[in-house]
C-alpha cells in the first residue's frame, strides 16, 4: 500500500480499527503512524469540545491558551507551497481537506468561545486565567496533539484554500494577516490590562472573525468559487 | 490614384465587408443570453457568482429578467424557478477554470418588491430601488446599494459598502472594507469593520439604533444641531473629537468614567436615538454638518 491510499483510507475510516493492509502499511512508515496518531489526537479533542462546550478541561484549555500565546497556530508563517502538488509533503496535502480544515476551524472556535466564557467569570478568576501558564509543564501541550506545521496558518498557507482565483486566494491571505496583527495586539493588551474588559472583548471578537474567515475559505475552497 | 478606390462608397461596401468578417469571426458565446420569469408580488432571487458583475435594478413589472454574458464560454448560468423563487447560479463548464474564463457579467432585473439574497467572491455589486430584504456575502467585491428600503445583511472580507440614501435596517461586517452610509433614512445600523473606515453621514432617527464598531480605522458620523440622540463614543487607543456640545446622559444607568481610552457620553436634545460608536485604536469623529 502507499502512502497516498493509506491518507485515503484514513481519512475514510470513521471508528474502528483500519483494514489490515493500513495497519500492515502503518508498521513500516513512520509518516503514516505519525500522521494517524495525529488524527486520533484532533478527534479525541474533539469529542471533547463537543461535550463539554460552557467549560472545557483545565488540561485543553492550558494547551489551546499555551499554543495561543506562543502564537504558534497564528504567526510564524514558514514556506509552505501554496497548493497541492506531488512535491508537497504529505501532511499538507491531508491539512487542504475538509476534515483538517473543520477540526482546525472548531478549535478555533473553541477558542473564542473559552475566551468569551472566560470574559464573563469573576475577575479574579479572568486574571489567574490568562496569566502566562508555561510553568505548568505537566499538562501536555497543544504541540503534542498537533504538527507545529499542521497548525500554522500564514501567509501561504491557510486550511482547505485551493482556488484558481488568485485574487480572492490574496485577498483571503492579506486579510487573515490583518485579524492575526489585531489578535496579537488584541493579546498584548490583556496581558498589559488584565482588568480591562473592552480589550477582552475586542479579542474575542477578534477570535470571532478568524474562525469566520477561516470558515469562508473553507467553504469558497469546497466549492471552487463556481458552483 | 484609381478613382474606384477614392469612391466612398465602395469604401464604405469594404468597410461593410470587413465588419462582416470580423463579426463572423466572433465566438458566439461572448452573446448576450437572457432568461425571464414571470412572478407574482414580492419574488426571492437567488444569485450565486464567482467573478464578475452583479448589477440589479427594479422595474414595475412582474417579472424578473436575468441577462448575462461571459466572454471565454467556458462557464454557464442555472436558473430555476419555483413558483416566486428564482435561483440564478454560475456554473463552471470545466475544471480550473481562471479567474477570466469564470467571469460572469450579471444584469437582472426584477419587481420593485423583491428579496435578494447575493453570493459572490470578486467583482462588484450594485442594487438600484429594490424594496425588500437583502443578503449580500462577498469577498472581495464592493457593494453600492441606492434607494434601497429593507433589511439589509451584508457581509465581506475586504469589500467596502457605500449606501446611498438606504432606508430600513443595515447589518454590515467586514474585515478590511469600508462603509459609508450616504443621506440613509435607517432607524437601525450595525456595521463592524476591523480596519476599514465608517462614515455615517445622514439623520439619526427617533428611537433609531445605531452602533459602529470597527478596530483601527475611523469612525465618522456628523449630525445636525435638531438631530436627537444619546451618544456613547470609546476609543481604546485611538482620541473622539466632537464638534457637539451635549448635555449629560439623563437616561438609564450613569456611565463611570473609563479609566481606559477615551469616551465620551452625552445627549443631545431629547435622546430619541441612541449611538454607539466604539474603536480600537481607531479615531473617533462626531462632526456638525456644514
Amino acid at each position: 500500500m502507499q502512502c497516498e491510499q493509506f491518507e485515503q483510507m484514513l481519512e475514510l475510516q470513521d471508528e474502528g480499527a483500519l483494514p489490515k493492509p493500513a495497519l500492515d502499511h502503518l508498521e513500516t512508515c513512520e509518516a503514516c503512524r505519525g500522521l494517524s496518531a495525529d488524527f486520533a489526537a484532533i478527534h479525541d479533542i474533539a469529542l471533547e469540545l463537543a461535550t463539554e462546550e460552557i467549560a472545557p478541561p483545565e488540561r485543553v484549555w492550558i494547551s489551546l491558551r499555551n499554543q495561543l500565546e506562543a502564537e504558534r497556530l497564528i504567526h510564524e508563517p514558514q514556506e509552505t507551497p501554496t497548493s497541492a502538488s506531488p512535491s508537497n509533503p504529505r501532511w499538507w496535502t491531508t491539512l487542504q481537506r475538509p476534515a483538517f480544515a473543520g477540526a482546525f476551524l472548531g478549535i478555533v472556535l473553541a477558542a473564542a468561545s473559552a475566551i468569551g466564557y472566560l470574559s464573563n467569570a469573576p475577575q479574579t478568576s479572568v486574571q489567574s486565567q490568562l496569566a502566562p501558564q508555561q510553568e505548568i509543564s505537566s499538562v501536555p501541550s497543544a504541540d503534542s496533539v498537533f504538527k507545529e506545521e499542521a497548525l500554522t496558518v500564514g501567509n501561504e498557507s491557510i486550511p482547505g484554500l485551493q482556488r484558481q482565483d488568485t485574487a480572492v486566494t490574496d485577498s483571503i491571505r492579506r486579510n487573515l494577516q490583518i485579524v492575526d496583527n489585531f489578535i496579537a495586539i488584541c493579546e498584548k493588551s490583556v496581558r498589559e490590562q488584565p482588568d480591562n474588559q473592552m480589550a477582552r472583548e475586542y479579542l474575542y471578537g477578534a477570535y470571532q472573525q478568524k474562525a469566520e474567515l477561516l470558515a469562508t475559505a473553507t467553504n469558497r475552497s469546497m466549492t471552487g468559487g463556481l458552483q | 490614384m484609381n478613382p474606384s478606390f477614392s469612391s466612398p462608397a465602395r469604401v464604405g461596401a469594404l468597410g461593410a465587408v470587413l465588419a462582416g468578417f470580423i463579426l463572423a469571426a466572433s465566438p458566439a458565446h461572448a452573446d448576450r443570453i437572457e432568461k425571464h420569469f414571470p412572478v407574482q408580488s414580492k419574488p426571492k432571487i437567488t444569485v450565486r457568482n464567482s467573478n464578475g458583475r452583479v448589477q440589479v435594478k427594479a422595474w414595475p413589472k412582474n417579472e424578473v429578467l436575468v441577462a448575462w454574458t461571459n466572454k471565454s464560454g467556458k462557464a454557464a448560468v442555472e436558473t430555476e424557478q419555483a413558483g416566486n423563487r428564482v435561483e440564478v447560479s454560475a456554473q463552471a463548464n470545466e475544471e480550473g477554470l481562471s479567474a477570466d474564463d469564470s467571469k460572469i457579467d450579471f444584469e437582472i432585473t426584477v419587481p420593485v418588491e423583491s428579496e435578494l439574497s447575493v453570493r459572490t467572491d470578486s467583482g462588484n455589486v450594485t442594487v438600484d430601488s429594490v424594496h425588500g430584504d437583502m443578503t449580500f456575502d462577498t469577498v472581495g467585491a464592493n457593494l453600492q446599494l441606492s434607494d434601497v428600503d429593507g433589511y439589509m445583511v451584508v457581509k465581506t472580507i475586504d469589500g467596502s459598502l457605500v449606501c446611498n440614501r438606504c432606508s430600513g435596517k443595515l447589518e454590515a461586517n467586514s474585515i478590511s472594507g469600508n462603509v459609508q452610509m450616504l443621506s440613509p433614512t435607517l432607524d437601525s445600523v450595525r456595521v463592524q469593520t476591523s480596519s476599514g473606515n465608517i462614515l455615517f453621514d445622514g439623520s439619526f432617527l427617533s428611537r433609531g439604533i445605531y452602533i459602529m464598531k470597527n478596530f483601527s480605522g475611523t469612525i465618522e458620523v456628523h449630525f445636525t444641531s435638531s438631530d436627537s440622540f444619546d451618544v456613547n463614543a470609546t476609543s481604546l487607543k485611538g482620541d473622539v473629537i466632537n464638534q457637539a456640545t451635549f448635555k449629560p446622559d439623563t437616561h438609564g444607568s450613569p456611565h463611570p468614567a473609563s479609566k481606559w481610552g477615551h469616551s465620551l457620553f452625552g445627549t443631545l436634545n431629547e435622546g430619541h436615538a441612541k449611538v454607539e460608536l466604539s474603536s480600537f485604536s481607531g479615531t473617533i469623529k462626531i462632526l456638525k454638518r456644514d
